[in-house]
């Protein structure tokens, strides 16, 4: 097997890698702040593939534009759903998020199925970042390397935007302790519902980068949801910069797993998970606080 | 104390009174003729069958007059959501009262439940929408017949036109289950006898979107065709790493599994593919003049795909058989249609054949036009290879159907 | 006579009358899917652990079933023997991995492990009959009598499944059940009390796998097919849906959300509402949690129906 081609199957894994770390990335900003495992974050994605297709279509919206407006469309959608229908099970367990999510995300999906059947819409790559650029030992896909730096210029950006500043800061205060936030005169409702929505936008953004180069169908978040799920647990639950790392490592090693030994591929992110849970519960880069 | 007793007592004795059957009240010659469309109303497969085959079953009731042997035709919508269970409990409960045909059967797995089910009950399915060709061979049984395609008919009437004209390298991708293991082989075994031979053929996992490291391959593989072995979404996935990798320039690429009614989805997208079906609705005057009554029916928008059109014919051939028998008593009709010849707007030259139950007709190759050579709106295609049924269909003696009755 | 009682009287009559009224095997499935919520309830209800991957025991038993009777002519019981001692032993194993965390980390390794086990039925084609399942062409017998009359083999898994209704009662009213219901209270403290935590997770869910296994038994035999969408996991996720819908940790309240879940399913796909199922499932289901989050019998049960005297 020549270095080109393991040089690109490098590459090819950052490019997926790019996808799970912008999910990983929403889910667990969401996790964080409102204790809720956000069971529709797949829905989502598939709403911004949407958005950007119907964008497209109906008001001829072109790519550039759709990478910042459907994100946003799709976020207000999310602070909506978190105001009026979330907001009232946030006291309780967070298992009744969760099972709130998955019966959302049973309505999302089969509203779109009725409005875009099953066949799949169609979206093309912008022709500026069609064709393929060279890399020096390799030709790769232009439009996948724009994917991967977009990816990387958003995760770096929240990741900033956590650790820096002000609205970062309230966030990491209230993962770690709500009541407390509350009493400094935060509020903490209105906080809640915006990282929801930029955690829900993230993945909108997601779904607009993959609608050119994938199918675009009312089921695509469904297989990816698992996924997610299971590399924000691998990256360490509550932790951001886990989630973007065991995105962007979990890209790179199914990638590298097809090349070995195909089968394993999709299972593989599943054994790495439970060797995880196993052994460092708390995630490659998690807090060991609560695993519990 | 008194009020709850009293009031389990009272709720106790009304759900006693709930009636006993919910079966209709038959009187031999009274009740209608049933025909069970089971199909996938609102899955992944509603788009390629779903509304549109219940409506073709429908029309084919309306234009055969709508009775026969003096009763009422009725037509059951039935949605297997998918699932073999599902599929198997309708299938039975639309037996126990009184259909006696299920057609379409759109998904392999529900195919096969249903198969069985009819097999136990005898009664007559006729499978449209499904695929896989142990339905009439390892899974034969006297009460199916298979109608549309199969594996096999899509492997060689893709594979064999090609590989004839001198395009002998190949490169495949399948996904790695039971479907992707069986159009491996089936276009191996079509292209070998022609000299014809794989330099690899990649098996995806199941979930796999991204098909980059596999497009990559192939181009470094230098074939000349690229076999895109799989189906749905999957096919959709990997025709854009194609694209992308600008393998639609250098090499023929051919879809396993397609349907002309994909193409509208993305026209620009399917423009050069290669890919076999069994009917497109522009292939003749009839067919074009029934096509176009089932679009302003759906609502225009569409057009109808081969299942559509082997769900209409179907259901005409077995009405006419049960005209000329008498009865819809399954073990007659399966004699009268065993061997029996004929030709309409979806079939040419067709026969349901005795020795495995396989309904064979011609099967053609299309290619997918660019939208500037549309001669009239939804015209996608043009025929490139036609295979004729007796050899598009496998060979019964070598498909492993035991014939048992 | 307890509410309790009498809404587990209503739901045993309405059991019993359930094959005359809708489709046997319809009813059969409701019955084991009661009996999956069942132990899912008692994983969830009285150990607060949400288990995600339930369908690892009835996929998995249903497989076993379906290969022993079919391709090796076994007598069901036999079948259901082997299937339930596969369920234990597969929750066994996982059990030891996974009680040792709980909350959300339980239900993502129970998601994961499931996942693993339907990739396996995919690839093992061979056996399992990959995407195609495994159709049986008969039922098979049961203690060398034949079973293939749907409404008498409905009155075996009637008899079973009330046997296992009852002994869950028993287990949740035992010391065993009582500490499962500190534990879910507050863990630590069951802990600091001297509790052996992690034991009595692990054989609440090696009881719930056990069970679940039976279920997956008698789902294969009374539809005469093992598929793959038993290993599905949005089964699980409907599993859980029945569980919380019934209402979780009341035990009557799993039969009573099955029989709702697997209705709905059911007959709204037989209507003109056919392609809006998941939808009108999936508003139900919110429904109820943002409204009554007890579920239907947490509902009814904490109506005040006794007069209390002042």
């Amino acid at each position: 097997m020549s270095l080109d081609y393991i040089a690109a199957q490098v590459f090819n894994g950052l490019a997926s890698g790019a996808y799970y770390a912008l999910l990983a990335l929403g889910l667990s900003i969401i996790f964080g702040t409102l204790r809720v495992i956000n069971f529709s974050h797949g829905a989502m994605y598939m709403l911004g593939a949407f958005g950007a297709y119907y964008g497209a279509q109906v008001i001829g919206l072109p790519f550039w534009a759709a990478l910042i407006v459907i994100p946003i469309a799709v976020g207000i959608f999310g602070m909506v759903l978190e105001w009026f229908v979330l907001r009232r099970v946030a006291q309780n367990d967070p298992i009744y998020g969760l099972l709130l999510t998955f019966a959302i995300t049973l309505v999302i999906v089969n509203v779109m199925t009725l409005l875009a059947g099953t066949l799949g819409s169609p979206y093309a790559i912008p022709d500026a970042l069609s064709g393929a650029t060279n890399l020096g030992f390799t030709y790769f896909p232009t439009y996948k390397l724009f994917v991967i730096a977009v990816s990387l210029g958003v995760c770096i950006a929240a990741w900033l935007v956590i650790d820096r500043s002000l609205l970062g800061a309230r966030i990491r205060a209230s993962i770690e302790a709500p009541a407390l936030v509350r009493a400094f005169g935060v509020d903490t409702p209105r906080l809640v519902t915006i990282t929801f929505g930029i955690g829900v936008a993230i993945a909108a953004l997601a779904g607009v980068l993959a609608a050119p180069t994938t199918n675009v169908l009312p089921t695509m978040g469904d297989e990816i949801i698992i996924y997610t799920f299971a590399i924000v647990v691998i990256g360490g639950l509550g932790s951001i910069t886990g989630s973007i790392v065991a995105g962007f490592l979990l890209g790179l090693l199914q990638a590298i797993g097809a090349v070995y030994y195909p089968p394993i591929a999709t299972t593989l992110i599943f054994i790495v998970m439970v060797l995880i849970i196993w052994m460092r519960p708390s995630g490659l880069l998690g807090r060991p606080e609560s695993t519990r | 104390m008194r009020l709850s007793k009293i009031a389990s007592v009272a709720l106790a004795a009304l759900m006693l009174c709930v009636p006993l059957s919910t079966a209709p009240v038959t009187a031999a010659g009274q009740s209608p003729i049933k025909i069970a469309v089971i199909t996938d109303m609102g899955g992944v497969y509603s788009s390629l069958s779903g509304r549109g085959s219940v409506l073709a079953v429908q029309m084919a009731v309306d234009d055969f007059g709508g009775k026969v042997l003096g009763r009422p035709i009725v037509v059951d919508a039935v949605d297997h959501r998918n699932t073999a269970t599902v599929a198997d409990a309708k299938a039975r409960e639309e037996f126990s009262n009184g259909a006696d045909l299920a057609v379409d059967l759109v998904n392999s797995a529900t195919a096969l439940a249903v198969s069985s089910v009819g097999n136990q009950l005898h009664k007559l399915v006729i499978v449209t929408g499904a695929a896989d060709k142990d339905i009439t061979g390892k899974f034969c049984n006297k009460y199916t017949y298979m109608y549309a395609y199969d594996t096999y008919a899509l492997a060689h009437t893709e594979a064999i036109p090609i590989v004839k004209g001198g395009d002998k390298t190949w490169y495949g991708i399948a996904p790695d289950y039971a479907f992707g293991h069986s159009m491996a082989e089936e276009f191996t075994n079509a292209i070998t006898p022609y000299g014809g031979k794989f330099d690899k053929i990649d098996f995806m996992p199941l979930g796999t979107t991204d098909f980059s490291s596999y497009m990559l391959a192939a181009k470094n593989s230098g074939a000349q065709v690229l076999a895109l072995l799989n189906a749905g979404a999957d096919t959709v996935n990997s025709m854009k790493a194609a694209k992308e990798f600008g393998l639609d320039k250098t090499m023929k690429i051919i879809a396993g599994l397609f349907f002309t009614g994909q193409v509208p989805t993305d026209p620009t997208l399917w423009t050069g593919l290669k890919f076999a079906d069994s009917w497109y609705w522009d292939q003749s005057p009839e067919a074009a003049a029934w096509a176009k009554r089932w679009s302003a029916k759906m609502g225009g928008g569409q057009m109808p795909i081969s299942i559509q059109a082997a769900d209409y014919s179907a259901t005409l051939q077995w009405l006419k058989a049960v005209k000329a028998v008498g009865s819809t008593d399954a073990d007659k009709v399966v004699a009268y249609l065993d061997g029996h010849k004929f030709s309409d707007m979806y079939a040419t030259d067709a026969e349901f054949r005795t020795a495995d139950h396989q309904v064979i007709h011609d099967f053609y190759l299309y290619q997918v036009l660019p939208p500037s050579e549309y001669k009239e709106p939804n015209a996608w295609v043009k025929v490139i290879g036609t295979v004729p049924g007796d050899q598009a269909f496998p060979n019964p003696a070598t498909e492993g159907c035991h014939r048992t009755w | 006579m307890s509410a309790r009682t009498v809404l587990f009287a209503l739901v045993a009559i309405a059991a019993l009358i359930l094959p005359r009224v809708i489709y046997p095997i319809l009813a059969m499935d409701i019955l084991c899917f009661a009996l999956l919520a069942l132990a899912l309830d008692l994983l969830f209800g009285f150990a607060g652990l949400l288990s995600f991957g339930q369908a690892m025991f009835l996929g998995g038993s249903a497989y076993t079933t379906a290969i022993l009777v079919q391709d090796y002519h076994l007598d069901g019981a036999l079948a259901i023997v082997a299937a339930v001692l596969y369920a234990t032993l597969l929750a066994l194993a996982v059990g030891m991995i996974v009680v040792r965390r709980s909350g959300i980390y339980f239900a993502m390794i129970t998601l994961a492990i499931a996942q693993i086990e339907y990739f396996a039925a995919i690839n093992w084609s061979n056996i399992t009959g990959g995407e195609n399942g495994l159709p049986m062409t008969t039922r098979g017998t049961l203690f060398g009598l034949s079973v293939s009359n749907d409404v008498a083999f409905y009155y075996v898994v009637f008899v079973a499944v009330a046997i296992c209704f009852w002994l869950v009662v028993r287990v949740t009213n035992s010391p065993f059940g009582t500490v499962l219901s500190a534990i879910r209270q507050n863990e630590t403290r069951a802990v600091a009390l001297g509790y052996r935590v992690n034991r009595y997770k692990l054989g609440a869910f090696v009881i719930a796998g056990a069970l679940s296994g039976l279920a997956g038994a008698f789902y294969a035999l009374a539809n005469r097919l093992a598929g793959l969408e038993m290993c599905d996991w949005h089964t699980s996720g409907a599993v859980v849906m029945m569980t919380v819908l019934g209402g979780s940790g009341t035990i009557v309240g799993p039969a009573i959300g099955a029989a709702v879940y697997e209705l709905l399913n059911y007959f709204v796909s037989s209507t003109a509402l056919g392609r809006e199922t998941d939808l009108v499932i999936g508003l139900v289901f919110a429904f109820c949690i943002l409204a009554f989050r007890q579920g239907i019998a947490g509902g009814v049960l904490s109506i005040p129906w006794r007069k209390t005297s002042t």
